[in-house]
Formats: structure tokens, C-alpha cells, sequence
């Protein structure tokens, strides 16, 4: 996809019929060269490893669907697959959910372009420390004893602490939306501060309601955002590990906690086919999102 | 004719810049009016308290007779046409027109047989037949400036606001879209307040032209009354086409920094006193030729000129170092050539001048 783009992106460059010639498309060497060592040849590889035999201590490259069948009839495994995509889809929801109103105001109520500015920089400052010290520091806002409970039974809304609040689904999904809803912000705030203002004023002038101009006008023309966001926020959740891990106390294994443990207990051909059943949802999901808005078209 | 809209005492200011200073104003009903400013001078701003899209500070709005200010803009009976036009641009033609009709909050027409009927009726009043199902992308700026009238058109307002509606158009269909405004108008009998910051433009097109000036109406008139008798030296100024004096008024004479004038034509009171004659009104002659007893004469040194095919405007640089223009028809004489930096005499009739006093 990125090739594409690129060759695109020349072609429009060049201005004209004209193909680039020769001496141009050396231009493009470095990056395809890149791409083909460390991302065309690795997903080769990791498609050839999956058809490895594997034994207990070590791998030979004899082919076989061995770990295929096993991946797919155990159920360890395809309960991890379809907790990935329920975690996936209920962050993707939350996101938006969380993200859209938030982006809303960002993009539509605030017109001054720096305090939009300093607005979606607010959004960034938790990616101003690591990732991991973002998800380990719910765990005292949601623990048993964490400051969320600590509250809630202070004000006495409840009488015990409410465990499910972490090593839980819940705590993965709330973690996640957290990290991940600043990535559905930002794509959907820009759509929406392209919106030309006297396009809204005239949606009024003829006499429709915000709730009609916000349906028949603003969702559509920021639908492009949505897209973007869902897909940055696809890609990222469907790939976690690390979330899942410190939140759920082990209890919630997605496709890419398999992978990491295969690796670490060296199941090499494994770890291929939870790696390429990944990469495929991935690709499908990718795919369904740039079907509901055609990209080329509105950005 | 009756007055449509009424604008009484109305003013409207941002922070220090009074952009409407107490507007007293009133707009026949059935009448295409334009409305002329320079750039600052609050033509839009005047536009958007009609709409509703601003609240003056002072004053009272009324149409047919009822106060409409502080009532929502879509409740007011009164149209927007938006000087970018503000097309939906996800839709197409026939749902951007239809938009209104289907979306309002007020009296929604569900019956979608009756919403393609009067979309199809006012399509082919504005001349989009064809293009109905085309994006608001696909089309030329001609077109989109119909889709953004026929938008406004089709929920049957009283009055159409248009913000200077021609000026994302390019010369040729400029004109072209002038007389097809006009046409529009008379076929559905409303009437259309037309902003314009070029003079020729509100000219042609008004039946009334309002001039506005730093927040006032500075003139309401017929466009050849206003062209023959600007109100002001500001207003005269404005339509590009006197040449303009100051000075003061003693026996009979104007007095200026260029020269003394005989006074014999038409006097307009007001508040600056100010000497003007109109760029065709003025004879190029030798520097020896004769002067007649009813004629004004100035010297000037022959600068440039400039063609644009029906007339050639002369221009001459005064004693003082001003700029006076004349502009020769070409219907009536053939093209004559000036020496550069020739000195020139520059005659007009004594009755031709406007004596601002």
C-alpha cells in the first residue's frame, strides 16, 4: 500500500502523461529496497516459518500444516482470537464514543486556531512519558484499594470495593481506551476544522436544527476522520500484548500475548501462525474500513 | 411599492470598530437592489444582522411590518446566498437543493414526491436541468452559484440576501450571470439584496443602488441618479469615475490647491465642500486652443493612456502633481495621439461640474 501511494504521488509530481524516466525512479530505490528487506522478506518468512515442523526443542524447515490444525482447533487459541476482536471492538466503540464529542469541540466550538492547537497538544501530554508507566499507573486508580474505590466508599455510593475494576476485561478495555483515544481525536478534530463555517450557517439560514446539521452535514463530512482514527486505533489494539498483560493479571490472552509467550518458550512456527492470522485480520479489517469512506476522495 | 424591509436606528459594532453607525434604511418589495461599499465600509456585516447570522446592538429590524431581530435567522422569511456559495459538499445537486426543504425544523415536507417536484421546478428556473445527480465538486462556478441560489430559492423566501455573489466568478461569466440574476429575480418576484464592491456591477444591476460608507448610508437612488448626482464627494469618489477637488466656495468660485473654477452647474449641499467633473465630461484640446465663455480650463502634462476598446482613459499629471483622468469615446471621435509629457489644456462646460457645498 505505502509502494503505491509513492508511485502515485511521483506520477502527480512529474505533471503530465509523462511516466517518470530512469533517472527518477532511482529516487524510489532506497525506500523500496527498505520495505523489501525489512517488511516484504520478514512477512514472507514469517508465512514459510508457520509451515515448519516443530518439536518440542527444536524446529526443522519440513513443511507441514501441523501447527495450522492445532492453532485452529484449540481452543486456547480461538478464544484468544475472538478476544482480540471483542477487546478491538469495543475500544474501537469507546473511542469513538470517548473521542468524537471531545474532537467535536476541539475541531467545530473552537475557532481560534491556537487555542485549537493548544487544545490537541493537551490531548498528547500522556505520550510525554513511557507507554508502560501510562498502563501500569491504573493500576492504583482501579485496584481494590486504588483511588477509584478509595472514593466511591467514601462517599458511600458503595459498601465493598469493587473488584472487577482490575485484572478484568474491564480494566484491559478502560486502559486501552484511555491510550488509544487520543489517535481517534486527532484525524476526526482536523476533518472537522476543515469544515467551512458558513457551510454550517447555511444548514441554519434554511432552517435545520443542530441535530439535523449534525447528521446530515458534520457526520458525513468528518466520517473521513473517523476512518483514519478507527484504523490507527485497529492496527495498534489488534497487535497488543502489553495492556492486556499488566491490567488483566494474565486473565485476558489476546493473539499477540500468545505470540509473545510462543516466542519466549522459543515455538518458533507457533508464533508464525498466530503472527500470520494476525496479519490477516489486520489486512481484512484495514480493507473494511477504507470500504466505508474512499480516502482519495475526501482528504 | 410598499417597504419590505425597514431598518431603523440600527448599529452594530467589534471592540471600537463601529462597522453599522444608526442604518436607517428601507427596501421596496419586488426589487432587485444592490448594495455598494468599498471593502471595510460594512456591507457584509449589514448583510448578516438582515440574516440574523449577527444582533446590532441598537435598533429595530423590521419586515412587512413585524420586528425581526432577535428572531433565528430561518425564521426571519429571509434568505442567505453565501458569497462562497457554502455548498454541502458531500451531496449533490438536486439534495443540496432539496436540503432545506427536507431538513427544516419547521414544517418539513416528508411527502418526498412533492420534495422532487418543486427541486425539479426551481432546477429548471435556474437552468440546472441535467445536473441534477452531479456532485457539487463536478461543477463549474456558473453552476454552483445556481445551486447556491436555487438552494435558497426553492423554500420560497420573501427576500435573498446575496454576499457578493459574482465575486468568486470569472470575468466573462460574471457578466453573463448578471443578466441571468436579474431574469431569476423577475421570475420569482422577490426581492434580492445584492452586495457588491464594484461599481459597475451594483450599477448595472439595481433597480435602487444603496452606496454604504464607513457604517452609514451614505445614498439611496436610481443607478443613473446616482452615477448623474452622488450625494457626496465620499459616494462620487467611490464610483470611480469624477475627478474630485477640495477646496472652499467664495463669489461665485471654487476655490482649489489646482486652481479657481467658475460655478455654474448643479449644487449638492453637503457637510465638505468639494468640486467634481466626470472623466467623460472633459475635452482634450492644444495648449493654444480657444476657450469658450460657459468653459472651465486647466493645463495639464500628458502621462499615459489606456485602452479598453469603446474608450481611451487619458491620463495628466496637474501643476500640483495630481492625476486627472479623462475618458474619450471612441464612438464619437477617432482615437487621438498625446505627446508624452506634453503639456495639454483640459476643458469642460462650467455647467457639467458638481459643486459640493
Amino acid at each position: 500500500m505505502t509502494m503505491a501511494a509513492i508511485g502515485d504521488e511521483t506520477q502527480v509530481d512529474t505533471t503530465g502523461k509523462r511516466k517518470p524516466s530512469g533517472p527518477a525512479l532511482w529516487l524510489l530505490a532506497p525506500g523500496v529496497i527498505w520495505m523489501l528487506l525489512f517488511l516484504v522478506l520478514p512477512i514472507l518468512m514469517m508465512v514459510y516459518v508457520s509451515f515448519w515442523t516443530q518439536t518440542t526443542f527444536k524446529i526443522e524447515p519440513t513443511l507441514t500444516l501441523k501447527s495450522w490444525i492445532t492453532f485452529f482447533s484449540s481452543e486456547t487459541y480461538l478464544g484468544a482470537l475472538w478476544t482480540t476482536v471483542r477487546i478491538w471492538l469495543i475500544v474501537l466503540v469507546s473511542t469513538v464514543l470517548v473521542g468524537y464529542p471531545a474532537a467535536l469541540f476541539v475541531g467545530l466550538f473552537v475557532r481560534n486556531k491556537t487555542i485549537q492547537t493548544v487544545l490537541l497538544v493537551l490531548c498528547v501530554i500522556p505520550f510525554w512519558t513511557s507507554f508502560l508507566i501510562r498502563v501500569l499507573a491504573w493500576r492504583p486508580m482501579l485496584g481494590k484499594e486504588g483511588a477509584i474505590n478509595l472514593i466511591l466508599m467514601k462517599i458511600g455510593i458503595v459498601q465493598q470495593p469493587i473488584e472487577v475494576l482490575l485484572f478484568s476485561e474491564l480494566s484491559v478495555i478502560i486502559g486501552m481506551t484511555q491510550i488509544y483515544c487520543v489517535f481517534m481525536v486527532g484525524p476526526i478534530a482536523f476533518m472537522l476544522g476543515r469544515i467551512d463555517p458558513s457551510v454550517i450557517e447555511a444548514a441554519q439560514d434554511l432552517g435545520a436544527s443542530f441535530g439535523r446539521i449534525f447528521r446530515t452535514i458534520i457526520l458525513p463530512l468528518s466520517m473521513p476522520g473517523v476512518v483514519v482514527g478507527g484504523i490507527f486505533v485497529s492496527v495498534m489494539v489488534l497487535g497488543e500484548f502489553a495492556t492486556s498483560a499488566a491490567l488483566s493479571g494474565r486473565k485476558v490472552n489476546l493473539l499477540g500475548n500468545i505470540i509473545v509467550t510462543q516466542v519466549g518458550s522459543l515455538k518458533w512456527a507457533f508464533a508464525a501462525v498466530a503472527g500470520v492470522v494476525l496479519t490477516v485480520l489486520m489486512g481484512a479489517v484495514v480493507a473494511a474500513l477504507l470500504r466505508v469512506v474512499d480516502l482519495r476522495k475526501e482528504l | 411599492m410598499s417597504a419590505a424591509l425597514q431598518l431603523v436606528n440600527v448599529s452594530k459594532s467589534y471592540g471600537d470598530l463601529k462597522a453599522l453607525d444608526r442604518v436607517e434604511l428601507a427596501l421596496p418589495d419586488d426589487a432587485y437592489i444592490s448594495l455598494l461599499g468599498p471593502s471595510g465600509s460594512g456591507k457584509t456585516t449589514l448583510l448578516r444582522v438582515i440574516a440574523g447570522f449577527e444582533e446590532p446592538e441598537q435598533g429595530a429590524i423590521l419586515f412587512n411590518g413585524k420586528r425581526i431581530d432577535g428572531i433565528a435567522p430561518h425564521n426571519r422569511g429571509i434568505g442567505f446566498v453565501f458569497q462562497n456559495f457554502a455548498l454541502f459538499p458531500h451531496l449533490s445537486v438536486s439534495e443540496n437543493i432539496a436540503f432545506g426543504l427536507v431538513n427544516r425544523e419547521f414544517n418539513p415536507i416528508t411527502d418526498m414526491a412533492s420534495v422532487k417536484t418543486r427541486v425539479r421546478d426551481i432546477i429548471s428556473l435556474v437552468g440546472l436541468t441535467g445536473l441534477e445527480d452531479r456532485a457539487v465538486t463536478q461543477i463549474s462556478g456558473g453552476q454552483r452559484q445556481r445551486v447556491a441560489l436555487a438552494r435558497t430559492l426553492v423554500t420560497e423566501p420573501k427576500m435573498v440576501l446575496l454576499d457578493e455573489p459574482l465575486g468568486a466568478l470569472d470575468a466573462n461569466l460574471r457578466s453573463r450571470m448578471r443578466i441571468e440574476l436579474r431574469a431569476i429575480r423577475e421570475r420569482c418576484g422577490v426581492t434580492f439584496l445584492h452586495v457588491t464592491g464594484s461599481e459597475s456591477e451594483a450599477l448595472a444591476m439595481g433597480d435602487t443602488v444603496l452606496v454604504l460608507e464607513r457604517g452609514h448610508i451614505a445614498q439611496s437612488a436610481r443607478s443613473d441618479l446616482l452615477y448623474n448626482r452622488p450625494a457626496s464627494p465620499a459616494v462620487a469618489r467611490f464610483l470611480n469615475c469624477y475627478n474630485l477637488f477640495s477646496g472652499s466656495i467664495a463669489d461665485n468660485i471654487f476655490v482649489s490647491q489646482t486652481g479657481r473654477f467658475a460655478i455654474g452647474g448643479f449644487r449638492q449641499p453637503s457637510s465638505q465642500p468639494a468640486y467634481a467633473i466626470r472623466y467623460d465630461r472633459v475635452d482634450i484640446r492644444d495648449k493654444d486652443a480657444p476657450v469658450h465663455q460657459d468653459e472651465v480650463r486647466l493645463e495639464g502634462n500628458f502621462v499615459a493612456s489606456e485602452y479598453s476598446g469603446s474608450a481611451i482613459n487619458s491620463f495628466f499629471s496637474l501643476d500640483d502633481g495630481r492625476v486627472f483622468e479623462v475618458e474619450s469615446h471612441l464612438s464619437r471621435s477617432a482615437p487621438q495621439t498625446y505627446v508624452e509629457k506634453g503639456r495639454y489644456a483640459l476643458v469642460w462646460k462650467r455647467e457639467d461640474a458638481l459643486v459640493f457645498a
